[in-house]
């Protein structure tokens, strides 16, 4: 992994643990943030929004701090404090300066607050899941350079074949880096119309493929073996996942506009990628059953093992998913119901969020150098988590083919929104049991915080040498 | 890694037989598209549409495909299981060093 030649560097000289609590206190923050957000757009789907009237409440606009809340705030947070913690111990060399990590940490806080503020008063820009406002774009674009410069630096010094970690890391910021730039400016500017909408597909999905999913896959490839304390099963079948991803996906965001004016060859080779890219997940989900094969009691005993292979499963599920309804037959069915809504969430919470919970719910003790103070609450919060997004997620999903029925029978619209009453009122209650899970969590990490036990050297994960 | 041995040469053959099988016609194939495509630009309002996600994807690929040449050409792939074991041997490395100081 590294020059033989280097002497050994000590965990304190790579990893700046201050930081990476504080991105993962930013994190929280926003999730919280987020998770209020989306609570008021439920009870406003249930007739009871508690802020009728009031403009900056209005939940059309709380919607969207909800979703960028979650992408920009919590995800990237969460994932800028894993690799803090990751990048320095794989490669046994810090980040390229501190001080840029810090002045990063501190602007993309800005960008965070500054693209909420300007939704609540009504600036979003007209991009799904780029509706920050266009004065914020090139602040977030700079910062994004900065995030890749500083990361790569340790990456481009090593020599000798790359895990596949570091492989799902070069890409995500040089992709993640592109896609911003592709999704904010060239709508914006450069491109109107249709091929503007195409172009906005492809932004929307390459947020997920080319952002979230090569740091979040790149994180479990880090994770798991060391949790585990054994090896991936087949590095090789790794490396395949991973180049299948740099190929198959960049084309399949086209899919979120199917039976538009898009041309149909394009929006039948968006169709055939994203099946294509199914073919890929089923490698990569292979490969961590192989490794756990043999461990499988670590799913009981180990939380943060818990968290990964839940994301795991609902991430198989949903790109299963997703290579049935990008078919047109599906599509036709399932287009602008909460079809869409139940799959998002899927992805989104049921996926890298349980993952980055699954990572701070490992770090979180380490980091603070104490046990937590309730593993009971640690259970709580995993199951509360689990059972609201798996009931919140097939509830939408279920509603979704209601909707879509009622709308190909041609019935009124009145119909479809009276079908979807009782799907949404469990909505609520599902978001309530998810929003809960977060609280219980919070108070775990505030007593722990708080609390005097040091952390027993044995507990901590010290695995054995690979054999 | 020293003693890497030259490739059997029915494996060499093999290997060109399905180079010329597979990518001749794939590559003739995706000319042959992108020239239709081409055309389709110049002639309709619908091939207009369609330019910028596509020549996107092509930069993406093109610019993956010329990563994968030059990982393939470093030797990025070769004792491809070695880096799994490695990574967990650096982990404990630095783990155990942590927790000595500890105790």
């Amino acid at each position: 992994m590294s020059d033989d030649s280097t002497a050994k560097p000590r965990h304190e000289d790579l990893v700046d643990q201050r930081l990476v609590c504080w991105y993962f206190a930013a994190a929280l923050t926003f999730l919280f943030i987020s998770m209020l957000g989306g609570m008021l757009m439920a009870l406003q789907l249930v007739r009871h929004n508690p802020f009728a009237g009031i403009e900056i409440f209005s939940p059309g606009r709380w919607r969207m701090i909800h979703t960028n809340a979650v992408a920009y705030g919590f995800l990237a947070n969460g994932f800028l404090g894993c690799l803090h913690w990751a990048v320095p111990r794989l490669t046994l060399r810090p980040v390229l300066d501190r001080r840029l990590s810090v002045l990063i940490f501190i602007a993309w806080q800005a960008v965070v607050l500054a693209t909420a503020g300007g939704l609540a008063f009504g600036q979003a820009q007209a991009l799904e899941w780029g509706e920050t406002p266009t004065w914020i774009d090139p602040v977030a674009q700079v910062g994004l350079l900065l995030v890749a410069i500083n990361f790569m630096a340790p990456i481009s010094k090593m020599s000798g074949p790359l895990y596949v970690t570091l492989w799902y890391f070069l890409a995500a910021f040089i992709w993640t880096f592109l896609t911003y730039a592709m999704g904010n400016f060239v709508p914006e500017y450069f491109v109107a119309g249709t091929s503007a909408g195409a172009v906005g597909g492809l932004f929307i999905h390459d947020l997920v493929g080319l952002f979230v999913t090569p740091l979040g896959w790149g994180l479990m490839y880090y994770f798991v073996p060391i949790l585990l304390k054994k090896p991936i099963w087949s590095h090789g079948l790794s490396l395949v996942g991973f180049w299948g991803l740099a190929f198959f996906y960049p084309l399949q965001g086209i899919h979120h506009f199917l039976y538009t004016p898009i041309p149909m060859f394009l929006q039948y080779g968006a169709v055939i990628s994203t099946i294509a890219v199914e073919l890929v997940v089923t490698t990569v989900v292979i490969n961590f059953f192989g490794t756990i094969w043999g461990s499988g009691s670590a799913v009981k005993h180990n939380l943060p093992i818990r968290w990964f292979y839940t994301g795991m499963v609902f991430y198989f599920l949903t790109c299963f998913q997703c290579a049935l309804q990008v078919t047109m037959t599906f599509q036709a069915l399932i287009h602008f119901t909460d079809w869409v809504v139940g799959h998002a969430h899927l992805v989104m919470f049921g996926v890298f969020s349980m993952w980055i919970l699954g990572i701070m719910t490992y770090l979180f003790p380490l980091l603070i150098g104490r046990d937590w103070y309730s593993r009971k609450l640690c259970e709580w919060h995993f199951w509360l988590s689990a059972v609201g997004i798996f009931v919140m997620a097939g509830d939408l999903i279920l509603g979704g083919l209601f909707q879509g029925w009622s709308w190909a029978a041609l019935q009124p619209w009145d119909a479809s929104v009276e079908v979807s009453f009782p799907f949404w009122f469990v909505r609520v209650f599902a978001g309530l049991a998810m929003f809960g899970g977060l609280l219980v969590f919070l108070y775990n990490i505030w007593m722990t915080w708080r609390g005097e036990e040091e952390l027993a050297v044995d507990s901590a994960t010290v695995p054995a040498p690979a054999s | 890694m020293n003693d890497r041995k030259t490739p059997p040469r029915a494996t060499f053959v093999i290997t060109a037989i399905l180079a010329v099988v597979i990518l001749i016609p794939s590559m003739l194939g995706f000319a042959n598209k992108f020239y239709e495509l081409i055309l389709l630009c110049r002639g309709e309002v619908d091939g207009a549409f369609a330019i910028t996600p596509v020549v996107n994807y092509l930069l993406a690929s093109l610019g993956f495909f010329c990563l994968l040449c030059w990982a393939a050409f470093n030797g990025m792939f070769h004792d491809i299981e070695a880096p799994k074991r490695k990574m967990l041997e650096t982990e404990w490395q630095l783990d155990s060093e942590t927790a000595a100081q500890k105790r």
